[in-house]
């Protein structure tokens, strides 16, 4: 019987980043994961509408989490900013009784379903890396990476603040390591992995933002990494992408594929690479499609 | 009792050496010893040279910061044996926190800090004459700002924020924190001024979300959700002309058409002028489909309730 979640892929991988929520979605079945549809869920409005209208932030969310209850099932993202956003708003109005109570009264008002607080919100990587979860890719017996050399890339909002994430410690994160690991590939370790890509002010600062990957994809490349890999479509967009126009600015060259997540799963457990449309990543993966046997 | 190795960051340019260098000192000392206590038995004992800034040893002065394995503390609230633990190390490195130049060995140079402090006008200015005994605040007034109250200063925030690492111009947590602490006291006349002054270049529109401020302050301070409601200080102010706002409601439309994000809208909201700049990259997204074809695209079912709860949902900053 498949593990059934809540599918909340967000924004960017539903539309700019298409080629994460395919290979999500061809994934599923072979991790024995059923994904449920979300009709009704918004956008969680990322830091944006916190920083414009915090209670209408707080208020959207929670009626993301009450359709997932309604559903019946936790909730499963492969986005950093949806993980961050959506346990926030879970942390508040679970701590918060009268808040929650607040919150309800809005929805009920909008004709929106009241939400109760039984759901949790995951995401792919943490469902992944742990005890089960790995024991899960190996019962599916990856063909492996072939010791592709890939750089961990964790970004920032998956991993703080932990007092709301929480699943590993914000300054020595391991769980994409352990994945890297279990798959057959090299970590290629480096400094940069959990600061950030820049990309929430890329559109307003986009020199700032640039500056901000840089420090990531020269040390990924300083660490000798034939690929990185992110949890994150977000970090993806800056580091795949925008990375010319960093390379332009820095005056320096990266040649960095970047892999999401499931991707990297994928080629570890042969899905097919039209699958996971690598046609439409800015950076060329062919080498490694070719290291891993692709 | 135990022991440890201290690798301790070096830097005393008035000596005429002007490289920076780690030198390793080690200690036997008590189980229960912190960081701050562990430095300056060493520069008691081992070598008077060493330049700690310190003053309270209480965590309330936030003159000990420094980085210890390379994450940001209060050296004087930091236990020598857990920090071991925490890093899975039986060395310590102590270095100066990050985003300052040193002066002297663990010792930097804050003046950037305060000076961006003293920027944000840190202080009350209200308005008329002052009331002839008090101005007496109701207690759910205070319970707004009173986690932004907490701030000491000790720039652990400032020491690991990737914006400032990006742009040293950028005014940081620390003095947002306490800028907000103005702003929302209710004493203070000058709200409006207040938005547009924290909202130019190297303003709250500049804070990349890498969460480290949250992360690192020991106070529980959360000086990014201080920079989020300062945003939402300037949207009420309608203060939004800066693209890091105009961003933020280009989300809000964005979920007012259709309930997601819409990239091509959003895009083009931020910064219209500046985009045309962008032309060979919107055109490669284009190539690459990345951008929508279309701005309408994107619709939730039930999408009437979205609307009514934007509508209804009023904000209480």
């Amino acid at each position: 019987m498949p593990r059934q979640f809540a599918y909340y892929p967000g924004c960017v991988a539903e539309f700019s980043s298409k080629e994460l929520n395919a290979t999500t979605k061809a994934l599923a079945p072979l991790l024995d994961i059923e994904l449920l549809p979300m009709p009704q869920a918004t956008c969680c409005g990322a830091g944006d509408i916190a920083e414009a209208k915090p209670n209408l932030y707080l208020t959207l969310n929670v009626r993301i989490l009450s359709e997932a209850e309604e559903m019946g099932a936790d909730i499963l993202t492969i986005c950093n900013v949806c993980t961050l956003n959506l346990r926030r708003a879970n942390k508040m109005v679970r701590e918060d009784p009268r808040l929650l109570e607040q919150v309800n009264g809005e929805l009920v008002n909008a004709g929106a379903r009241p939400y109760r607080g039984t759901i949790d919100v995951t995401h792919l990587l943490w469902y992944l890396a742990t005890e089960e979860g790995l024991s899960l890719l190996e019962q599916r017996g990856p063909k492996g990476l072939g010791g592709l050399r890939v750089a961990p890339y964790y970004g920032c909002q998956l991993l703080r603040p932990s007092s709301v994430m929480g699943f590993e410690d914000p300054d020595r994160p391991q769980s994409l390591e352990r994945l890297i690991t279990a798959l057959g590939g090299e970590v290629a370790d480096y400094d940069g992995k959990t600061r950030c890509c820049g990309f929430p002010i890329i559109l307003a600062r986009e020199e700032v933002a640039l500056r901000e990957s840089h420090v990531a994809l020269a040390g990924a490349r300083d660490a000798g990494a034939q690929a990185m890999v992110t949890p994150c479509p977000l970090c993806h967009l800056a580091m795949d992408a925008y990375q010319r126009k960093t390379e332009q600015l820095m005056g320096e060259e990266y040649a960095m594929p970047v892999l999401h997540l499931p991707q990297l799963i994928g080629l570890a457990l042969g899905l097919p690479t039209q699958t996971m449309e690598f046609k439409r990543h800015f950076t060329s993966v062919d080498e490694v499609l070719q290291t891993v046997g692709a | 009792m135990a022991s440890t190795t201290f690798r301790v960051f070096r830097f005393q340019p008035d000596s005429g050496d002007l490289e920076s260098y780690h030198q390793d000192f080690s200690l036997d000392h008590e189980e229960k010893t912190t960081v701050l206590d562990a430095l300056l038995r060493i520069q008691n004992e081992q070598d008077g040279t060493l330049a700690v800034r310190y003053s309270c040893r209480s965590a309330i002065c936030g003159s000990c910061a420094c980085k210890v394995n390379g994450k940001t503390v209060l050296a004087c609230m930091t236990q020598v044996e857990e920090a071991k633990a925490e890093s899975g190390s039986s060395t310590l490195q102590v270095d100066p926190i990050g985003n300052f130049a040193p002066i002297k060995d663990l010792v930097v140079d804050m003046t950037s800090f305060w000076e961006k402090f003293k920027a944000v006008k840190p202080y009350l200015i209200p308005d008329g004459p002052a009331p002839q005994k008090e101005r007496l605040v109701p207690k759910a007034a205070m319970e707004k700002v009173a986690k932004e109250s907490a701030c000491i200063l000790c720039a652990a925030c400032y020491s690991e924020c990737n914006s400032l690492a990006a742009d040293p111009e950028f005014v940081g947590p620390a003095a947002f924190a306490w800028g907000y602490r103005f702003a929302a006291d209710e004493r203070d006349a000058q709200r409006k001024n207040r938005a547009k002054l924290y909202s130019g270049q190297h303003g709250i529109w500049d804070c990349t979300r890498c969460m480290f401020c949250n992360e690192r302050c020991p106070k529980g301070v959360d000086p990014r959700d201080a920079i989020e409601k300062l945003g939402a200080i300037a949207f009420q102010e309608k203060v939004t002309k800066d693209k890091g706002a105009r961003h933020a409601k280009a989300f809000l439309i964005s979920m007012r058409t259709g309930g997601k994000l819409n990239e091509q809208l959003v895009g083009g909201l931020t910064d219209p002028v500046g985009g045309a700049f962008n032309a060979p990259l919107a055109l490669r997204m284009l190539q690459k489909g990345k951008l929508p074809a279309s701005p309408l695209t994107h619709r939730v079912k039930n999408r009437d309730q979205v609307t009514k709860l934007i509508k209804n949902v009023k904000e209480t900053i």
